[in-house]
């Protein structure tokens, strides 16, 4: 039985990046990889996020020179109603501020991140990781685990082939074969989990340039969402709901009915798309990881998605896999080194990333879980979510300028009226919104503070800003953030 | 030009799947007796491997073609409430293809 410091199990982005970072510490390291060719069982967005400019930046110099890659500077969410008409496009914005606050080699990259297809990310990431030292063994799938008195030591092949490790990590998604086999939890809940199909479309890299540009979009309408990750040369639109409230909808009706939007299809007339591939995967999406349970056992860790660490607010995962991989890597060489892979020992692993970046994403999990089951997975409240957003942007510029129907402050009430009448019906996301006014910094909230107060003043000068300032701080409270 | 548009309401799902022909072995294990026929199985999986069968008391039934025709996302697995359904992946190196994931 050959013996490894580390095996690693799943060779996407998280495994690649653990085995990276384990080779690098010193470790004796495998990485195996179920399909032929690292790359081929993946269907995921797959976008970059900006922070990737932050902690990989590196890696993003290489990924820019992959052949999928497109440059995403914006998003824009095309909303349309029952009647599959266009209602409006709302974009993100782009400005100098923000680009700055990422600088890689002297430019704004804050603003900026990529959308890069797994078959050509995936096989980048493993060959860094053989370059580092680790092995790479493809057509290789874990069917179980090695266990001597509870602790994990190894891996069982579906050929029956022992592998043993000191520590093994689990790398291996939503569906993780080492989780469950280890004991340290059960496949995960229904309402921790999403399914997501997804269609690839084939399109003329050329006309997406000129017709989406540096853009994401998402598709919002009565259907619920979709997403469109565009590509060199083509894009994904997929869709996905939780299992716990899955309506009788098949996985495919989530999509077809943004086929049959004719913005949708003129889009696809304008570049040229066909439709190329049906994908299907499982994501889980859950208020924090610890909602599944531990993220590490008797000399086991998990990162990325058999973690349960995606994005509680876009599902984002491929960064996470990759933050979480890294660090499971540095908390087995600590392991390693001092001889103590238990599980006593590894909690540093879910103590390191709770103070990382990737755990500041979940301290407001809940809300933003709360708020999407509560809006875009719920086909009866987008109904008039649509409407809602039709109304807010008549009343925002340039909505009024260019309503000629009657006289511009009639036109104005008409459109006030609408949108008060669908307050109501919207309550349903306060409960979800409130909480994140918690978030807001010291900082931001001493300027607001200010602000008042110096309205306040110059409205009614009588009253002296020692007894409004201290009632305006009170009134907006403390930062709820750690 | 309309044409290039044409296969989105025209498409079968068969065209747009790939696969190796490497054996997958066994890879999903159905316990009838634990079927508690409610059916999720049969609506959550993209490619209709699983149907409700009158014949046997309207419990789930899964094609024998499953090897075929599985995207091996685990759908039914995660679906199932009364762990009817074993799901693993199928052997090294075989099934599903993503060309562009």
């Amino acid at each position: 039985m050959q013996k490894y410091d580390v095996c690693i199990v799943g060779a996407g982005p998280g495994g690649s990046m653990t085995a990276r970072a384990a080779a690098q510490a010193g470790l004796n390291t495998v990485f195996l990889e179920r399909s032929q060719k690292v790359g081929e069982k993946n269907a995921s967005g797959c976008g970059l996020g900006q922070h990737w400019w932050r902690d990989f930046p590196e890696i993003m110099e290489q990924v820019e020179r992959l052949p999928s890659f497109r440059e995403i500077t914006h998003c824009f969410f095309k909303v349309t109603d029952e009647d599959d008409r266009l209602i409006t496009s709302l974009g993100t914005g782009w400005t100098k501020l923000d680009d700055d606050r990422i600088v890689y080699k002297g430019k704004g990259r804050g603003m900026t991140g990529c959308s890069i297809y797994r078959c050509d990310l995936d096989p980048l990431l493993a060959d860094m990781a053989c370059d580092a030292g680790a092995e790479l063994r493809t057509s290789t799938l874990v069917t179980d685990v090695i266990k001597d008195n509870g602790r994990v030591k190894g891996v069982v092949t579906d050929k029956g082939e022992k592998i043993a490790a000191d520590i093994v990590i689990a790398a291996d998604g939503a569906h993780s074969t080492i989780a469950i086999k280890s004991g340290i939890r059960k496949r995960f809940a229904k309402k921790d989990i999403t399914l997501v199909p997804q269609f690839d479309f084939s399109a003329d890299p050329a006309k997406m340039d000129d017709v989406i540009g540096a853009a994401e979009q998402v598709w919002f309408g009565p259907f619920c969402a979709a997403y469109q990750v565009n590509f060199h040369d083509g894009f994904h639109l997929g869709a996905g709901q939780w299992l716990d409230i899955w309506s009788g909808k098949r996985p495919v009706e989530l999509l077809t009915p943004i086929l049959k939007i004719p913005a949708f299809q003129a889009m696809c007339r304008a570049m040229d798309a066909r439709m190329r591939e049906f994908q299907v995967h499982l994501l889980p999406w859950m208020p924090h990881p610890s909602n599944a349970g531990k993220t590490y056992g008797d000399g086991v860790l998990l990162v990325g998605d058999a973690g349960g660490f995606p994005c509680p607010l876009e599902a984002e995962g491929v960064w996470h896999a990759c933050v979480t991989g890294k660090i499971a890597a540095e908390v087995a060489a600590q392991a390693i080194s001092t001889g103590n892979p238990s599980r006593d020992f590894l909690k540093e692993y879910e103590r390191r990333w709770e103070e990382s970046s990737i755990g500041e994403e979940y301290h407001f999990g809940k809300q933003f879980v709360g708020l999407w089951r509560a809006t875009a997975f719920d086909p009866v409240f987008m109904k008039t979510m649509g409407r809602f957003i039709g109304e807010m942007q008549s009343l925002a510029f340039p909505g009024p300028v260019f309503d000629w129907s009657t006289s511009h402050m009639q036109a104005i009430n008409d459109h006030l009226g609408h949108f008060l009448s669908l307050l109501p019906q919207m309550s349903a996301v306060v409960p979800h919104i409130k909480p994140l006014g918690r978030g807001i910094s010291d900082a931001n909230r001493a300027t607001i503070t200010e602000l008042i107060v110096g309205s306040i003043k110059k409205k009614v000068p009588i009253i002296p800003t020692f007894v409004t300032r201290p009632l305006v701080r009170k009134m907006l409270g403390k930062a709820g953030r750690p | 030009m309309m044409s290039d548009v044409k296969n989105m309401s025209n498409f079968k799902l068969k065209d747009l799947i790939f696969r190796n022909d490497v054996d997958p072995g066994d890879f999903i294990t159905y316990h009838e007796q634990k079927c508690n026929g409610c059916g999720a199985c049969a609506t959550i999986c993209p490619v209709n491997l699983w149907s409700m069968s009158q014949a046997r008391g309207g419990k789930a039934r899964l094609t024998s073609k499953y090897k075929e025709l599985c995207m091996e996302c685990a759908g039914c697995y995660a679906m199932c409430e009364t762990d009817a359904i074993d799901f693993r992946y199928p052997n090294s190196g075989a099934g599903i293809i993503i060309k562009h994931g």
